[in-house]
């Protein structure tokens, strides 16, 4: 065997073994990333600062805490629609960047066309104290165990006249789930390196189907009415906003 | 006839043979933990993977926090502050250690330490409880020692070089601090009649049944739910702090603006979390007065009394405790009250009683290994 061929059929051996390999991992289930970033309206989110007006009366508000559920995450595919397991998410974005990441780990391979998730939690994870995913039962979004979890938690306060006033909206009950559709543009997005984009969106809460001021309704919290009121809000908190 | 290709095989064997030698010597091969368990309701724990809890370790852990020696003089142990039968608390307003002195802050009770609050210390300064244990040794006013000296004494001792070798090598205070810690996490409290309510095998009295659904509750007037709100920083089953990030800190109240301590700022360096201190768990609270990280409450009525009545309003308290009001809120700040009866306080404070768990403060393999 000449030099010559020995290069030859080595080349050959690796550039085949390099397709192979290439069609067996994208065959392979995958990870994938979804990006979730916090703004208020048009601005970015800061804590601790009165900079946000009061949608609905006087005044401006500031964000200590904002936390939420997001769960029952859902892929829709050419082949069938996957269910990510133990899909319990606890969002929360003082990090800095105002960010927060879901990874989601073993993929399987598909053309998926729409996403999936609720903001909340499904009855069956609402009235158990299993740690699954990131249910806790001794968590921050525990009500207690005879009433479940809180679903969406939005702390801060209210500056009006030179006085403040302590905001406590806590959402919470099985009815206020609100499962969200996506139609993705393009369905290869998925799998891109830098996932799906979502935008979460905190002035939703106070100005999405209902405008409210905040002065009036300082607090949520057991009362369904104005929980439903604010989960019609929050249906419409986050958007898919970008793939880039 | 040697070769010099033989001389350099010869060599290599001899190395390979004492580097083995070495690594069989310093990597010991303790014996997993035998029957550890912890309630579900619980939840996970974890155990940092480079300090797994092994016999051996909790063994050495064990003596090593019970023994004086870790003191400058002698005379302090960790149990001086921490003592079994007050849930490892010691009764003094503010903890005292070898210089006398009366130190800044009350000695926290140590039980569930996997649980809840992952960071330790009153201001969560240290992220791991083998950071923490170094602290108080080295530290001037609390033990005293210096590290140097106590490696020597522990070498020069007939039984600790024995048990170092079993458990984790050899003496150094990597390995001192990893065995406390792991002694400490062995410290579970969960056989208290809370503990056997929540298994279902008895039934709370209706006045700790009462204050049962106080704590367990932040008040809504609106929909006639009367709570005192305590679940809001104590978790239900825990009843620590959370273990997310810092949530399992907060400023409940105790100063005014201006003479808000540091706390939490000290660590994060932000002016929101200045005054915040850590939740502790409310396991065996009643044995651990006095209260709050500076002891300025004897008893638990005061406690209760603070936050019925006595609340300091500050820029960094939480809108939780100025929220939570079971009269008729007006809605601002600087007005904060509970509202809560005097027969609903006392129930509180019975439910508060049923955390006492006897077994954990008489438990043998917490005790002092010196007075066996």
């Amino acid at each position: 065997m000449t030099r010559r061929r020995i290069v030859l059929l080595g080349a050959t051996t690796s550039l085949g073994l390099a397709v192979s390999s290439f069609i067996y991992r994208s065959m392979q289930p995958a990870a994938i990333h979804l990006h979730f970033t916090a703004v208020v309206g048009n601005k970015v989110l800061v804590y601790d600062d009165h900079v946000y007006a009061n949608p609905g009366g006087r005044g401006v508000f500031s964000v200590r805490d904002f936390q939420m559920y997001l769960s029952n995450i859902q892929l829709v595919g050419a082949a069938g629609t996957y269910s990510v397991p133990d899909s319990y998410h606890l969002a929360r974005f003082d990090n800095g960047s105002n960010s927060y990441e879901i990874l989601i780990d073993a993929v399987p391979r598909d053309t998926y066309s729409r996403v999936m998730l609720s903001i909340g939690l499904d009855q069956k994870a609402n009235e158990s104290i299993a740690s699954v995913g990131d249910l806790d039962p001794n968590g921050r979004m525990a009500w207690n165990w005879e009433v479940g979890y809180k679903f969406v938690l939005f702390e801060g306060s209210l500056l009006v006249d030179g006085e403040l006033r302590p905001l406590v909206y806590h959402v919470g009950f099985s009815e206020n789930r609100r499962k969200l559709e996506f139609d993705l543009p393009e369905p290869a997005l998925v799998w891109s390196s830098k996932g799906l984009a979502f935008e979460v969106d905190l002035a939703a809460l106070f100005a999405g189907n209902q405008v409210i001021d905040m002065q009036a309704l300082s607090n949520v919290k057991f009362d369904r009415e104005d929980a439903s009121l604010l989960a019609n809000n929050y249906a419409s908190m986050v958007s898919l906003w970008s793939t880039q | 006839m040697i070769t010099m290709r033989g001389v350099y095989a010869l060599t290599g064997v001899v190395l390979a043979a004492a580097v083995y030698w070495f690594l069989l010597r310093s990597v010991p091969n303790p014996t997993p933990i035998q029957n550890f368990s912890a309630p579900f309701v619980y939840g996970h724990f974890r155990v940092p993977v480079n300090n797994p809890l092994s016999e051996e370790g909790v063994q050495l852990g064990r003596m090593l926090f019970y023994d004086p020696r870790l003191s400058g003089d002698n005379t302090v142990s960790c149990s001086t502050c921490h003592m079994q039968h007050l849930a490892f608390t010691d009764g003094k307003t503010r903890a005292v250690g070898v210089s006398g002195k009366t130190l800044e802050f009350n000695s926290m009770s140590l039980s569930n330490l996997m649980w809840g609050p992952r960071h330790f210390f009153w201001n969560g300064r240290a992220a791991s409880l083998e950071e923490q244990a170094l602290v108080p040794i080295q530290n001037l006013d609390e033990m005293n020692q210096d590290m140097d000296e106590l490696l020597e004494e522990l070498s020069a001792d007939d039984t600790y070089p024995a048990l170092f070798a079993r458990a984790y090598g050899r003496i150094s205070p990597e390995n001192i601090a990893k065995a406390i810690a792991s002694f400490e996490r062995t410290l579970v409290s969960a056989d208290s009649r809370y503990d056997s309510f929540l298994r279902g095998e008895i039934k709370l009295s209706s006045e700790e049944e009462r204050g049962r659904k106080l704590f367990m509750a932040h008040p809504d007037v609106k929909v006639s739910l009367r709570g005192a709100n305590c679940i809001d920083c104590h978790s239900q089953f825990l009843t620590s702090g959370f273990n997310a990030f810092y949530d399992g800190f907060t400023n409940n109240g105790l100063d005014e603006e201006a003479s808000l301590q540091p706390g939490l700022q000290e660590v994060t360096g932000k002016r929101s979390d200045r005054g915040k201190f850590k939740v502790p768990t409310l396991r065996n609270i009643a044995l651990t007065a006095p209260y709050m990280h500076d002891g300025r409450f004897a008893t638990l009525d005061q406690v209760l009394d603070h936050y019925n009545e006595g609340i300091s309003v500050s820029s960094t308290i939480s809108p939780l405790i100025l929220e939570a009001d079971n009269g008729q809120a007006n809605g601002v700040a600087s007005d904060a009250s509970l509202h809560l009866s005097e027969d609903e306080k006392r129930a509180i404070i019975a439910f508060l009683h049923t955390f006492t768990d006897q077994h954990f403060i008489a438990a043998e393999q917490f005790s002092n290994p010196f007075e066996q």
